[in-house]
């Protein structure tokens, strides 16, 4: 295949320049030919890594903390910033969870936490590591 | 259950240069604290008294107290005095009522009713408290 690829292109600088119309063999050569062995999925599904009942867990420390009412959503992608938390107030609910779940952050980590997800993902992080 | 947290004395460290650095040491502050309440309530046996999630907001409301503050040398100096009443506690150079009565019923967060002011009527509360009812 690559021979007539190559030869195919050769003929096609012989020919002049100005015109930039590909001759319709150049055209097959350069379809995609090859078939897809795995089947990729259409539609990507954007899950939660961190399970269920530690999600459920952050967000009833995170409504004690800021004294919301029990009906408000609180999911996984909440942002402590939209619930009306303060950045002490973002501190003060990694201080509850590492309270709760017995584990200790890192500073760095835990500055960088925005949402519900981001706390539960590192909490299991952590309560891996730690067995 | 993490090792228990030991609370560092390091010496007075130069004054944070900007308002992001305070605030870093702000919450560092914060987080030396909240790490330290397993340990007071252990030492002045507050278990029956207040809860930990209860001292944790305290200590966030005394810092809400200054949050208006901007300066960062007038932080650094309010650090510094944080610092200093948190090393006393932990020292165990307060007492059991100091923490009680400045952390706890100071805050509002247990209501201090005494025995002896149940049975009194309302016209002898309101005498108590001001002239004017």
């Amino acid at each position: 295949m690559s021979t007539t690829f190559s030869s195919s292109v050769s003929s096609m600088q012989a020919t002049s320049l100005a015109t930039f119309q590909k001759p319709a063999a150049l055209v097959s050569r350069t379809n995609l030919s090859f078939n897809l062995r795995r089947s990729i999925p259409t539609r990507f599904s954007i899950s939660c890594a961190a399970k269920p009942e530690t999600v459920e867990k952050v967000s009833k420390i995170v409504k004690k903390q800021l004294s919301l009412k029990d009906d408000q959503k609180v999911v996984a992608e909440t942002k402590f910033a939209d619930l009306g938390a303060d950045s002490l107030d973002t501190v003060e609910i990694v201080m509850g969870l590492e309270e709760e779940f017995g584990i200790e952050m890192a500073e760095e980590k835990a500055q960088k936490i925005a949402t519900v997800e981001q706390a539960a993902e590192l909490i299991e992080e952590l309560v891996e590591a730690n067995k | 259950m993490a090792a228990p947290f030991t609370l560092r004395k390091i010496g007075v460290p130069p004054n944070s240069a900007n308002l992001t650095e305070a605030r870093r040491r702000v919450f560092d502050y914060f987080r030396a604290a909240c790490r330290s309440i397993p340990t007071i309530m252990d030492i002045y046996n507050l278990q029956d008294v207040v809860a930990p999630s209860q001292l944790r907001f305290s200590i966030s409301a005394q810092i809400r107290k200054n949050a208006h503050v901007t300066d960062p040398k007038v932080i650094d100096l309010l650090l510094f005095k944080g610092m200093e009443e948190l090393t006393d506690i932990v020292d165990h150079a307060k007492q059991r009522h100091h923490i009680i009565g400045q952390y706890v019923v100071g805050e509002g967060l247990v209501q201090n009713t005494g025995s002896k002011d149940q049975g009194k009527s309302d016209f002898l509360k309101n005498f108590y408290t001001s002239n004017y009812f």
